[in-house]
C-alpha cells in the first residue's frame, strides 16, 4: 500500500464560487505546457462577428458587472453558441454572446474573455503548480450553484437545473448521512463560514440535521486540535457583513466579491492544515468551483451517462429536455497532499462534482448502494486504500513526504 | 522555500450596501422556505421581497439560520427532559393481582361497598 494512502485518514473540500478555468489557471499554460490553458489561437465572435480573444486583464472586484449569467439557457448560449438545432456540435463559442445580452455592451461584452495573470492569484496559482491540478475537471450540469453543489453533497440533483428549494429524492442520501450511518460509524462535517453567510444546503441538510455544521473559526480549532473529522466540506464566506469581532468580507469569488479575499481564504484552509504536522501527512485537500460563473473557458464539456432524473423541456428554459448527460463548463480543481509529487497535472481524466461522494464513499465505505448512476460512473480522485491500488491512478504516490511545500503569510 | 506573500483585499472592497446578488437572494428564499416550517416564535420580522442590499440579505440569513439551530436544540433538551409517563389505576391494580382470582367489576364493587351517588 502506498504510504500516502495508508496516512490517509482525512478529506477535505473547499468548494470556491463561480469561476472558470481559463480564466483563473489559463495563465499556467505559459509556465507548464501540459496545463490545458491559454493559447493565442482561442476566441470567440462578439455579436459584430469579429473574434476576441481572451487576454490576462481580469481584475478583481468591479470588472464583471453585472454577474454574467450563469443559469441553464445562458449556459447553453456559451456552449452552443446559440445553435439549438438537433444533433447540435458544442464549441465554445458563446461566451461573449451571452454577457452581450445582459448590457447590450460590446466592449464590456469582450471582459468575460478576461483572465488572471500568474502574479494576481499567487495562492491558487502556486497549489496548482505545487501539486495535482486537474485538466479535466467540471461542473456537474451546465448550469447554477444550487444544482451544481447537490451533486457534491448526494451525487446528483434530483433532476434539477434552477435554483429553486427542492427536496431530496430516496433513496439517494448525502455523502454525510452515508458515513455517521455507517457500521464502524465515520464523522463528517459542514463547515459554513458563520451563521451569517450560512450554507447553500438549506432545505434537507441543515433544516434536518443541523448538527452537522459548524463554522470556520471551529475547522481552524479542529485543525489545531487534531479534532478533524473523516471528511469535512467547507463553504466560503458568501457576503460581506459585519459581526461581534468585526468585518468580515466575502471570500468566496463569486462576482463581484474581491477575488483577493478568496486567495486569502484558500491560503488559510491551506495553512490551517498544514500547521498540524499529523494532520498535514494524513489529510488531502480539494480545492474546486462549483461552476464557471458565465466566464469563458475553452475546453468542450464532454458528455456523461446519464442520471436517473430528466429535467423537462419547460424546466431547462431551452424547450428541450435534459437528461444530466452532458456536463458544465470546466472549473480549477486542485487537489493538496505532501504526497503528491511537485507539477502533477491530470489529463486524460474526467472528474466533475459527483467524483466527490464517489471518492469519499469508496476511501470510507468501499462499496455503497444505491448511488445515483451519475455518481456511480464517476471517478474517483483517491484511490481506495483497500486492495491493489492502481500506480498510474494514484496520485499520492510519492514513497516519502514532501517537505518543501509552501507556505503563505496568513 | 520562502513564504508567498498573499496580498490583502483593500478595505473598500467591504459593501454590505452592494445590491444583493442573485445567489443570495436565492439562500433567502431557501431559508424563507424552512423558516415557514418553523413554530412561530421562531420566526423572523423580516419580509423577505423586501431584501434589496447583501447587509440586508445577511440578517436575515443569521437569523433563520440561527432559529433552525435553536429549534432543534430546544427539542432535543425537551427530549431529556421529559418525564417518565405515570401508570394508570388499573394498571397498578393488575401488577397487584394474584394468579386465578376474579376481579370484582365496578358497579358490583359500589353495590358492596353500600355507597352509592344517588339517594334512595
Amino acid at each position: 500500500m502506498p504510504p500516502g494512502l495508508d496516512n490517509l485518514k482525512h478529506i477535505v473540500v473547499l468548494m470556491m464560487e463561480n469561476r472558470s478555468f481559463d480564466h483563473m489557471l489559463g495563465s499556467l499554460k505559459a509556465v507548464n505546457p501540459q496545463i490545458d490553458g491559454v493559447t493565442d489561437q482561442l476566441s470567440n465572435p462578439d455579436t459584430t462577428g469579429a473574434p476576441v480573444k481572451p487576454q490576462p486583464l481580469a481584475e478583481f472586484q468591479g470588472q464583471l458587472l453585472p454577474d454574467p449569467d450563469h443559469h441553464f439557457p445562458a449556459v447553453d448560449l456559451q456552449i452552443f453558441g446559440g445553435d439549438t438545432s438537433p444533433g447540435r456540435v458544442a464549441n465554445m463559442q458563446g461566451f461573449v454572446k451571452s454577457y452581450f445580452n445582459q448590457q447590450r455592451d460590446v466592449g464590456h461584452s469582450q471582459k468575460i474573455m478576461y483572465y488572471f495573470s500568474q502574479d494576481q492569484l499567487p495562492v491558487l496559482t502556486t497549489l496548482a503548480l505545487e501539486f495535482a491540478v486537474f485538466n479535466r475537471w467540471f461542473a456537474s450540469i451546465p448550469g447554477p450553484t444550487i444544482c451544481n453543489r447537490a451533486f457534491a453533497h448526494y451525487g446528483t440533483s434530483f433532476g434539477r437545473v434552477d435554483m429553486n428549494p427542492f427536496d431530496v429524492i430516496e433513496p439517494f442520501k448525502s455523502i454525510y448521512s452515508r458515513l455517521i450511518a455507517a457500521n464502524p460509524q465515520r464523522t463528517a462535517k459542514v463547515y459554513y463560514y458563520d451563521t451569517t453567510s450560512s450554507t447553500m444546503e438549506v432545505v434537507n441538510l441543515l433544516q434536518n440535521e443541523p448538527e452537522l455544521f459548524g463554522t470556520f473559526n471551529q475547522f481552524l480549532q479542529d485543525c489545531d486540535k487534531g479534532n478533524l473529522p473523516d471528511y469535512s466540506f467547507i463553504e466560503p464566506n458568501y457576503s460581506d457583513h459585519d459581526t461581534d469581532a468585526g468585518e468580515e468580507v466575502a471570500n468566496d469569488q463569486h462576482p463581484d466579491h474581491n477575488v483577493q479575499a478568496g486567495e486569502l481564504f484558500i491560503a488559510q484552509v491551506y495553512g490551517a492544515i498544514k500547521s498540524n504536522t499529523n494532520l498535514w501527512a494524513s489529510t488531502a485537500l480539494l480545492v474546486v468551483y462549483d461552476e464557471h460563473g458565465g466566464i469563458y473557458d475553452h475546453v468542450v464539456p464532454p458528455g456523461c451517462p446519464a442520471d436517473k432524473f430528466t429535467a423537462a423541456a419547460n424546466d431547462t428554459g431551452t424547450g428541450m429536455e435534459f437528461k444530466f448527460d452532458r456536463l458544465g463548463v470546466r472549473v480549477p480543481a486542485i487537489l493538496i497532499s505532501p504526497w503528491i509529487k511537485k507539477g502533477t497535472v491530470v489529463v486524460d481524466r474526467t472528474f466533475d462534482h459527483a467524483s466527490i461522494p464517489a471518492t469519499v464513499t469508496k476511501f470510507f465505505l468501499g462499496d455503497y448502494v444505491p448511488r445515483s448512476p451519475r455518481e456511480t460512473s464517476a471517478d474517483v480522485f483517491i484511490e481506495p486504500n483497500t486492495g491493489a491500488v492502481d500506480p498510474a491512478r494514484n496520485l499520492l504516490s510519492l514513497d516519502t513526504m514532501r517537505t518543501d511545500c509552501p507556505d503563505f503569510d496568513v | 522555500m520562502p513564504i508567498i506573500h498573499v496580498p490583502r483585499p483593500p478595505q473598500r472592497s467591504m459593501d454590505p450596501d452592494r445590491p444583493v446578488n442573485l445567489l443570495l437572494k436565492n439562500q433567502a428564499e431557501h431559508l424563507q422556505h424552512a423558516e415557514r416550517r418553523l413554530p412561530l416564535k421562531y420566526r423572523s420580522k423580516i419580509y423577505v421581497k423586501a431584501i434589496k442590499t447583501e447587509g440586508e440579505a445577511a440578517r436575515y440569513i443569521r437569523e433563520v439560520t440561527e432559529a433552525i439551530h435553536a429549534a432543534h436544540a430546544d427539542a432535543a433538551a425537551q427530549r431529556a427532559r421529559r418525564v417518565p409517563k405515570r401508570k394508570s389505576g388499573l394498571e397498578i391494580a393488575a401488577a397487584g393481582e394474584l394468579p386465578g382470582k376474579k376481579r370484582k367489576t365496578a358497579g358490583k364493587a359500589r353495590k358492596s361497598s353500600g355507597k352509592s351517588g344517588r339517594k334512595k
